[in-house]
């Protein structure tokens, strides 16, 4: 990566809505790339049941997922600028808690709450693009997921098609490569795309 | 009088007419409106005005749909 680059990842600013299968992989693969501050929502804790896909270890059940996220990614980064909010996210308080964001990924578990936010961010937060994902449950397929420009503020990753069910599981490779495609999505987007904008937020 | 609307990039003609609003259209559609976003010509439109969001001829329709799993 040029200087150029990292730079523009400095100044970048991504909320990650939900701390699951994919949003505690997602947090790692950007806390990677050196992105310059997360804004980490989850109100839930950590159960045994979680451990088949998301980052987290055997010894962190219990905790809430915000708080064993902000240990792992510093175990990452140490000088990583991270800001952990355990709340259940609303309409009402999602443009206020990640206010400053410019790309947010949408990384909840529930149809009806996917569409709660990619609804409110289209509506209500203005110039910030989201990152959402539909149809990642099962194992094998892995071409099947892709990674799809709706429209200038809205990526869609996924098969969209499968959801999780009986007999169809969340299983960790497959919820992977969605969360690292939505990574990727978002990598591109604050390299490509917002690149003169962060550059002016420099201060 | 058959119609025509753009629904995620490709033509569908209504035979008998339009569906009169976006909640009927996904009606029609055999879709569950919580577990959707709407467009209109590139317009977001909130889930709670899908009943009073009347459908016109040629507009241009996305639907965004979502399954579990996360």
């Amino acid at each position: 990566m040029t200087p150029h680059t990292f730079l523009e990842l400095k100044n970048a600013v991504v909320g990650i809505a939900g701390l699951g299968g994919l949003g505690s992989n997602v947090a790692v693969a950007l806390t990677r790339l050196r992105v310059g501050k997360l804004i980490l929502v989850d109100f839930d804790q950590i159960e045994e049941s979680n451990l088949n896909r998301q980052n987290y270890f055997a010894d962190q059940v219990g905790q809430h997922k915000v708080d064993a996220s902000l240990e792992n990614l510093r175990r990452i980064n140490p000088d990583a600028i991270l800001e952990g909010r355990k709340v259940r996210l609303t309409p009402e308080k999602i443009p206020d808690i990640f206010k400053g964001a410019h790309v947010i990924a949408e990384c909840f578990d529930r149809a009806d709450q996917k569409q709660m936010i990619v609804e409110t961010v289209l509506s209500k937060m203005k110039d910030v693009v989201i990152v959402s994902v539909s149809g990642l449950a099962g194992y094998g397929r892995s071409n099947e997921i892709i990674t799809q420009r709706i429209s200038d503020r809205l990526i869609l990753v996924g098969d969209t098609v499968s959801g999780i069910g009986p007999g169809v599981p969340l299983t960790a490779p497959r919820v992977g490569i969605a969360a690292y495609h939505q990574a990727n999505a978002i990598a591109e987007i604050l390299i490509n795309e917002l690149h003169t904008k962060l550059a002016g937020s420099t201060t | 009088m058959s119609a025509i609307l753009k629904i995620n990039g490709q033509e569908k003609t209504f035979e008998k007419g339009l569906p009169a609003t976006l909640s009927e259209l996904l009606d029609s559609l055999k879709i569950d409106a919580a577990t959707v976003v709407a467009e209109i010509d590139g317009k977001i439109v909130e889930r709670e005005d899908f009943a009073q969001t009347n459908l016109a001829e040629g507009q241009a329709i996305e639907l965004i749909r979502f399954v579990g799993g996360g």
